[in-house]
């Protein structure tokens, strides 16, 4: 089995009397993009900051890059976080120069690469000008340059896509799938599910400070199959039992089930109603959003599954 | 060890570029010139202008001939009036009148510029009048010496004991106890040069140690903290910044250091005629290193607490606060540099940075007092540093609670 890139195994951290993290594992392998996943204050960025060795760990393991954190390899990680770092009353250039720097490139390698990515992220005029004074897609972007320049072999992406128009967002994916396609590691931590479900190959998701689900993608997706089924047809597909919430989307019925109640369950008391006509029932394969939601609020993925 | 020196470069870089750095260490220098400068302008002007300056009002009326009515009979030699290029020297000579009333008229027709009346019981009494047509507050600065030597002269008959009686202490020469050297006892060397050391030491301090609280909390606000974590440990960061700071504190004093020899008018080679003992530069060098060391340090331990800059400053005052005592006991400190409240001060560590020099620059020091001031000094440093350390680690750095006493002691703990 491949080694993985960066490995967490029982990290559990306290602030105090606050438990910010209690139970989170998770391997990242060589050249995949990985999905952490949970809802604000979760512990996803207090366990990120572990991992990078920003915070020590109460109790847990974790091996990155091969072993333990050590400065050489600090060199060799990329980290976007959250809330956005970089010097407001500076000018984007020297900044950007700064920051490689500290990473370890030579004054002549950074002032060799900057170019290419101002003007490939629209920043080349404006690398002059204050980063106060840009718009906040255009920090974003340079944050982003900040993470990548010294061409790290894993990247830590807190929020990536915050603050960017649809190009710009459009722009970054592909840069995170370049990345990738050069054998590079990336984590990504997000809200944002269609781009987990564009991006990534597997995910965990973090909630009050466990891991409450992790996996490929797919397998949780089909893992979770049978909460939902999407119908064809004409009639009152209103107050079934055993049907949380039925909306249409796109002349078809979605039906959510509640927990316990299986499709079969619900096409017999359609199928039994008068004036109900199917032309297709379909056990949906669910969103990463309402796995997300389902997870979050408790439900679990059907036993059958 | 790299990133350390890429944290001094940049925190260096990063101040000479605010242009709040040059304007406070280049403008209050200049305003401190101007004022000094710009008022012996005025004066000068106003002089030169024979005191039609409107802003300062009042004549001077150097070369009028100044009136007398010797009632006593004392004046039987007159010297001549003494000649000088400065109007506020100068002085006309004198023209007897044999009364009062005489006088006056002469006054009034404006030939002479006053007149004194030294009445018949003046030997007895001492009293004498002046009568001035235009007599102001800055009238008074105008030379009454002449008329007061030819009293003089005429008392004791004797125009070498005249003069002595004038300043019997012209020439007086300091020697101290301890073997720090002879101190010429002027205006300026012996108020203005302890001053001047104090202000600069008072405000290089000050202001540096208020940089390195800048820093910290604007990395902690803008959230560039977290990224430089990644790059560096905690404590790395804290040596850089106040390493970069402290160059910058010594760039500070070397500005204002040569403004205080500019406006002092002493050269680079003139600097022994400041009367500052033998080793002043040594010394002043290592109590401002580790006064700055202990401040910045303090304040770098209140930017990694506190929240935001803003936060963050409202403590600031508390922890200069003992760096504000030489400063506003200035007076004393200069006026009395072996009292036991000077001593004291210079001795306890929060406080000797700024007192110790001052003490120096006014009189002398015994070594014995100036090496275990520099040894407590140390060893607080030492103390201090460590302590504020403890501050710079990643769980503070990266806490944005507020600020107060039951945080500050859940931290101390930790």
């Amino acid at each position: 089995m491949t080694t993985p890139t960066a490995m967490v195994s029982h990290l559990s951290k306290s602030f105090g009397a606050v438990r910010a993290v209690e139970d989170v594992s998770f391997e990242v392998y060589p050249g995949e993009i990985f999905g952490l996943l949970g809802p604000n204050g979760a512990g996803k960025t207090t366990s990120i900051r572990m991992m990078l060795d920003i915070f020590t760990p109460d109790r847990g393991e974790i091996s990155v890059l091969g072993g333990k954190m050590d400065e050489a390899k600090k060199n060799r990680i990329g980290y976007l976080p959250e809330e956005r770092g970089l010097y407001k009353d500076l000018k984007l250039e020297p900044t950007l120069i700064f920051m490689a720097r500290l990473k370890g490139l030579s004054d002549a390698e950074v002032k060799r690469r900057l170019p290419d990515w101002l003007k490939r992220l629209d920043l080349y005029d404006h690398r002059h000008k204050k980063i106060q004074e840009l718009s906040k897609g255009m920090q974003q972007k340079a944050q982003v340059i900040a993470t990548l320049l010294h061409e790290p072999d894993l990247v830590v992406i807190d929020e990536a896509f915050s603050g960017l128009d649809p190009v710009n967002t459009r722009l970054v994916e592909v840069i995170i799938r370049e990345q990738q396609a050069a054998g590079k590691t990336i984590i990504m931590s997000t809200h944002q599910m269609h781009q987990v479900e564009a991006l990534c190959n597997r995910i965990a998701l973090i909630n009050k400070g466990n891991t409450v689900l992790y996996g490929e993608v797919d397998q949780i997706k089909r893992n979770f199959a049978g909460n939902a089924v999407t119908i064809t047809g004409q009639g009152d597909f209103l107050n079934v039992p055993g049907v949380l919430e039925a909306r249409q989307v796109n002349g078809d019925w979605h039906l959510s089930l509640a927990s316990g109640a299986s499709p079969q369950d619900v096409l017999r008391t359609l199928t039994a109603r008068d004036g109900i006509k199917i032309e297709r029932f379909e056990i949906a394969e669910p969103s990463l959003d309402d796995i997300f939601i389902w997870t979050v609020q408790g439900r679990q993925e059907p036993d059958h599954a | 060890m790299r990133n350390v020196f890429l944290i001094i470069k940049h925190e260096i870089s990063t101040t000479l570029r605010k242009r709040s750095f040059w304007l406070t260490t280049f403008l209050l220098p200049a305003a401190i010139l101007a004022l000094s400068l710009g008022s012996q302008v005025l004066a000068r002007s106003s002089i030169a202008a024979g005191g039609s300056n409107p802003l300062l009002g009042g004549a001077l009326s150097a070369n009028k001939p100044i009136g007398y009515v010797d009632a006593a009979g004392v004046i039987e030699q007159i010297p001549e009036p003494p000649k000088s290029d400065n109007p506020l020297q100068a002085t006309g000579p004198l023209q007897e009148y044999s009364t009062e009333a005489a006088a006056q008229a002469a006054l009034d027709r404006e030939e002479i510029s006053k007149y004194y009346l030294v009445p018949a019981d003046f030997i007895q009494t001492g009293d004498l009048l002046v009568v001035d047509s235009n007599f102001s507050v800055f009238n008074s600065l105008e030379n009454n010496g002449y008329f007061e030597y030819v009293l003089r002269l005429n008392l004791v008959k004797d125009a070498n004991l005249a003069e002595m009686l004038a300043d019997p202490t012209a020439e007086v020469e300091t020697q101290g106890l301890a073997p720090q050297g002879v101190k010429k006892d002027d205006g300026f060397d012996s108020f203005g040069v302890p001053f001047a050391v104090l202000m600069i030491f008072y405000f290089v301090i000050t202001m540096t140690s208020g940089f390195m609280l800048q820093s910290v909390s604007s990395e902690k606000e803008n959230r560039t903290i977290e990224v430089l974590l990644l790059s560096m440990r905690p404590r790395d960061l804290m040596l850089g910044k106040i390493l970069g700071l402290g160059v910058i504190a010594l760039l500070q004093i070397v500005v204002w250091g040569g403004a205080m020899l500019v406006f002092g008018g002493v050269s680079l080679g003139g600097l022994n005629e400041l009367g500052l003992p033998e080793g002043f530069f040594v010394w002043a060098l290592l109590y401002f290193v580790f006064g700055y060391l202990v401040y910045a340090s303090l304040l770098g331990a209140l930017g990694a607490l506190a929240p935001s800059t803003r936060e963050g400053t409202q403590f600031t005052f508390l922890i200069m606060l003992p760096l504000f005592v030489p400063m506003m006991l200035n007076s004393a400190l200069i006026q009395t540099p072996n009292g036991g409240l000077t001593t004291f001060l210079s001795l306890f560590p929060l406080t000797s940075p700024v007192t110790m020099i001052t003490r120096l620059a006014a009189g002398n020091v015994p070594f014995e007092q100036l090496l275990l001031g520099l040894v407590v000094l140390v060893i607080t440093t030492y103390g201090i540093v460590v302590f504020s350390a403890r501050f710079f680690r990643a769980d503070t750095l990266l806490s944005f609670n507020a600020l107060n006493l039951k945080r500050l002691l859940q931290e101390i703990r930790r």
